[in-house]
């Protein structure tokens, strides 16, 4: 009975895709999640009479024109059907202060042109220019995916690609000639990907970037737990199995070093394959120390934790019409430069506020409304000493700091309104998602740590026989459609190496 | 294609550094074992905060009557409890009992100060129910040294300063005293900074527990107020009768907002909620304690069964199955204790969703005052058993219970 084919440690966004990725294929499958709930942040939660959404800002990457894997061609292949909606606008991003800027940006390529023209006049050439790159990038991956990587033809043939891979957002945008303040708009969204565009790859941001863009930014009505109990119907429709309540404390290797299985609740589960939704750091924490190759603990040592937040759900007692709120999404920044954004991380530098009810107007019952803050946080900024007698205070500081320069910056009195307040610092998603520091955005996708090295050397990293990663943490960074896409891909990498008898 | 923009400055051979780039980093790495999760201070402080289970020694108990008392716990160091956990006043625990050998749990309001947690204390009162095997149970074994497992504080009936008016106008009946026992004394002890004025509820001074202490308290500190409200006896400087509209509105500030937090028997609430009706409150003011358990789902107007039948229920927890008989008029979760089938179980309330499992087959009956569920779990199938009630024979998918009983 504990004998499986695949076993799937955590029922992240990753985790249940590739648990019904290699379910599908007639492997006996089992899913184990620590929580009670699957989805990892992809979740909800209910106080008083609203729910709230755990983390979706947006979804991006539901659209049948992608040549690559996305949300959608994963969801068609496992046959989860959940309705999105989709917003037309993609933010208002606002900037304070002298050199700032209040501008409503629009989705699909031609509006998003026409709103930055209309923000910065003149930009719109260098702009295009810009996404015009993805066509060449796109060819240039097709290419790679099909013959690896051949250095000779990328050179000749993809020469633009290989520029732009090499190279920061920022650079890229200074070689383009794009106006600075319409670059600082067109990084807006640099905050999803946790790294400031001089340090962001290009590549990266504007694969990101133009999913948002070609297809409206999208969600479901039911909150993220819709995707995620969608993702466990199709796993157990075939014939996989998901227990939650069930941590795995432990990796279990034979004399070879080949794992061989986990131990969650006591109980040992025997599998061919393991494949870790879980950050490669929590797995070698649990697995004998000569299981883990000293490359695999030098990259982890390497590397940088990614992003995490602190996040804000508001529960208000009026109508956002009654509110004066007019915007899904805001980005509100203290400064052009997303470098001094991140920076000033602390001190409103950026914050992101989302009302879901303009998106979808009965997302919460009638005459109220909620809101959504989302404000960057690095690992290492969370007080060292805070006690656990500070922390409600602690949070509540965070929570009014933002409120108030909300209320400020938008002329809207939202403080008198609440209902229903939660905070959640990196301490929440500790304890949720049991990640290093909070991390949610498992590592940072910056300098040497960049998707594309990444990818380059995916199968030369992490080699630990019979264990396969997938998720924020993976190769492809953070976001939605990336743990899914890692989660499909590495469902189908262990089908193909069961099928192999690798 | 030709280069864009002056992007032929940027060198091609660039690309090929991003691999060495890589390797050259990765090797400057520590060949050491990576952190230990909870050297991360988010990880300590979720840790302490939200302990798994916490293992606790009865080490006082106060008879208040013969049918109520309360138990003081220490923690339990042996049993790997170092510390008790910090919590917000009006939070509860849930205590996980053995009897004959079958599990139960039941949730208890914290008493106690969350001070009193830091000097390792923490206090729960429990009143006799009539055919309530726990408190029972509770009543008539524990005694000092008797080893308790419990959860973390948990519940939201919470004083929020961003959500809830500076005045917390508190109305508690019977036992609904010890979440406002244990708000009164943060306040007094400098962690919960809110006006309290306490309304409290009982049928005769002899019943009203605790009122002597939160006295003492008041005239230590100005932010707090009791009066007490006897439903069958007069006394000066009390209220006699039931807390209604026109005992808040005496004792409620006159011209500032105000919350209301009520705590108490299920009658009360019936009674006190169409009082505040009257007066006119944001719905954002007035916060109910957890309802508590759901009995007679017959008595309402949507019902659609038949509450004699008895059905069976099949409860799938990972590999193991068991049928066992569930009553129309018992919870899935009732069904289960009482068949000796150890299930996950928080409030009791439909709430919290600790008890949330799958429904793969047959039909219940939820109480919509009780439905807590999220959106997308009543459309996929998932229920919380504390508050399901069978309406044909039911299959459930239950997680395992890795803590507790």
């Amino acid at each position: 009975m504990n004998q499986f084919d695949v076993i799937v440690v955590g029922a992240g966004n990753g985790g249940l895709v590739a648990a019904a990725t290699v379910a599908k294929e007639g492997f006996k499958t089992l899913l184990l999640e620590k929580h009670n709930l699957p989805g990892g942040c992809a979740t909800s939660f209910v106080r008083g009479r609203f729910e709230f959404e755990a983390a979706l800002h947006e979804l991006c990457g539901d659209s049948t024109c992608e040549k690559h894997e996305s949300v959608r061609t994963i969801f068609e292949r496992l046959g989860v059907d959940v309705k999105l909606y989709h917003e037309d606008t993609l933010f208002r991003t606002i900037c304070k202060g002298e050199n700032g800027y209040d501008a409503v940006i629009r989705a699909g390529y031609d509006g998003f042109l026409d709103s930055m023209e209309e923000a910065v006049p003149g930009c719109r050439e260098s702009v295009k220019s810009f996404f015009d790159l993805i066509g060449e990038i796109d060819d240039a991956q097709t290419f790679m995916n099909e013959n690896g990587i051949n250095p000779m033809v990328l050179y000749t043939k993809y020469g633009n690609f290989m520029r732009v891979a090499s190279h920061s957002a920022k650079e890229v945008m200074d070689a383009l000639e794009i106006p600075e303040k319409a670059q600082s708009i067109l990084s807006t969204y640099w905050g999803y990907l946790g790294v400031p565009v001089d340090n962001l790859n290009a590549l990266h941001y504007l694969s990101m970037l133009t999913a948002y863009v070609k297809a409206k930014p999208s969600m479901p009505y039911h909150r993220s737990h819709e995707l995620s109990l969608a993702l466990v119907r199709a796993l157990q429709g075939f014939g996989g199995e998901i227990l939650y309540n069930s941590e795995v404390t432990r990796f279990v290797y034979n004399a070879k070093g080949e794992a061989i299985g986990v131990i969650a609740n006591g109980k040992l589960y025997y599998a061919k394959k393991i494949i870790s939704n879980i950050i490669p750091n929590n797995v070698f924490n649990r697995s004998n120390r000569s299981a883990i190759p000293a490359a695999a603990r030098k990259l982890a040592n390497a590397r940088k934790l990614g992003m995490t937040f602190n996040t804000i759900y508001l529960g208000l007692d009026s109508s956002m019409e009654e509110l004066g709120i007019t915007d899904y999404s805001v980005f509100i920044a203290s400064d052009p430069d997303s470098r001094k954004q991140f920076d000033d991380r602390g001190e409103y530098g950026m914050y992101v506020v989302n009302c879901m009810n303009k998106a979808l107007p009965d997302s919460s019952p009638k005459g109220t409304c909620t809101l959504f803050f989302t404000i960057m946080v690095m690992p290492g900024d969370f007080p060292e000493d805070l006690t656990p007698q500070e922390y409600k205070k602690y949070k509540n500081k965070i929570a009014e700091k933002y409120i108030r320069d909300y209320e400020k910056t938008m002329g809207v009195s939202v403080m008198d309104h609440i209902e229903e307040i939660v905070v959640a610092t990196p301490a929440t998603f500790a304890r949720y998602l049991a990640t290093p520091d909070g991390a949610i955005y498992g590592y940072a996708s910056e300098t040497w740590d960049n998707i594309i090295g990444r990818i380059a050397m995916k199968d030369g990293e992490n080699k630990i026989p019979g264990v396969y990663f997938c998720g924020g943490h993976a190769e492809r960074g953070d976001g939605y459609p990336s743990a899914y896409i890692t989660g499909a891909m590495t469902g189908e990498e262990v089908v193909n190496d069961l099928r192999r008898g690798k | 294609m030709a280069e864009k923009g002056n992007l032929g400055k940027f060198s091609r051979a660039d690309f090929v550094r991003i691999v060495a780039n890589r390797v050259k980093a990765i090797s400057a790495g520590k060949n050491a074992p990576v952190k230990d999760l909870y050297s991360y201070a988010p990880n300590k402080l979720a840790a302490a905060l939200h302990p798994h289970v916490q293992q606790l020694k009865v080490r006082e108990i106060i008879e208040h009557s013969p049918d109520m008392k309360s138990f003081i716990f220490a923690p339990d160091p042996a049993k790997g409890t170092e510390k008790l956990a910090w919590f917000s006043a009006g939070q509860y625990i849930v205590i996980c009992v053995k009897i004959d050998g079958k599990a139960y749990s039941r949730p208890y309001s914290i008493a106690s100060s969350p001070r009193d947690a830091l000097s390792g204390e923490m206090r729960i009162t429990v009143k006799r129910v009539e055919g309530g095997v726990v408190s029972q149970y509770i009543l008539d074994n524990w005694t000092g040294g008797t080893e308790v497992i419990a959860s973390a504080p948990l519940g939201e009936f919470t004083y929020e300063p961003l959500r809830d008016a500076k005045t917390v106008v508190g109305i508690a009946g019977g036992s609904g005293i010890t979440p406002f026992r244990s708000l009164a004394k943060a306040i007094l002890e400098g962690d919960e900074d809110c006006n309290l004025t306490l309304l409290y509820g009982s049928r005769t001074p002899e019943d009203a527990v605790f009122s002597d202490e939160i006295a003492e308290w008041a005239k230590q500190c100005p932010k707090i107020k009791l009066v007490n409200v006897y439903s069958e006896k007069k006394k000066r400087g009390c209220e006699t009768g039931f807390i209604n509209a026109k005992i808040i509105k005496k004792y409620a500030p006159e011209d500032e907002a105000y919350s209301i937090f009520l705590c108490g028997p299920q009658a009360m609430y019936e009674f006190a909620d169409k009082e505040i009706e009257t007066l006119g409150l944001r719905r954002k003011f007035v916060r109910h304690e957890l309802f508590g358990e759901y009995f007679h789902p017959e008595k309402n107007e949507d019902y659609p069964g038949d509450i004699e039948k008895t059905y069976r229920l099949t409860v799938r927890i990972g590999d193991k199955e068991q049928t066992v008989d569930c009553p129309a008029n018992t919870t899935l979760l009732r069904a289960m204790e009482a068949a000796g089938i150890t299930a996950p179980s928080d409030c009791r309330s439909g709430r919290c969703g600790w008890c949330r499992s799958q429904l793969t087959d047959g039909e219940v009956y939820i109480p919509e005052s009780t439905d807590g569920r999220r959106m997308a779990d009543k459309i996929y199938g998932y229920v919380h058993p504390c508050c399901s009630f069978p309406l044909s024979d039911v299959t459930i998918i239950v997680p395992p219970t890795p803590y507790g009983a």
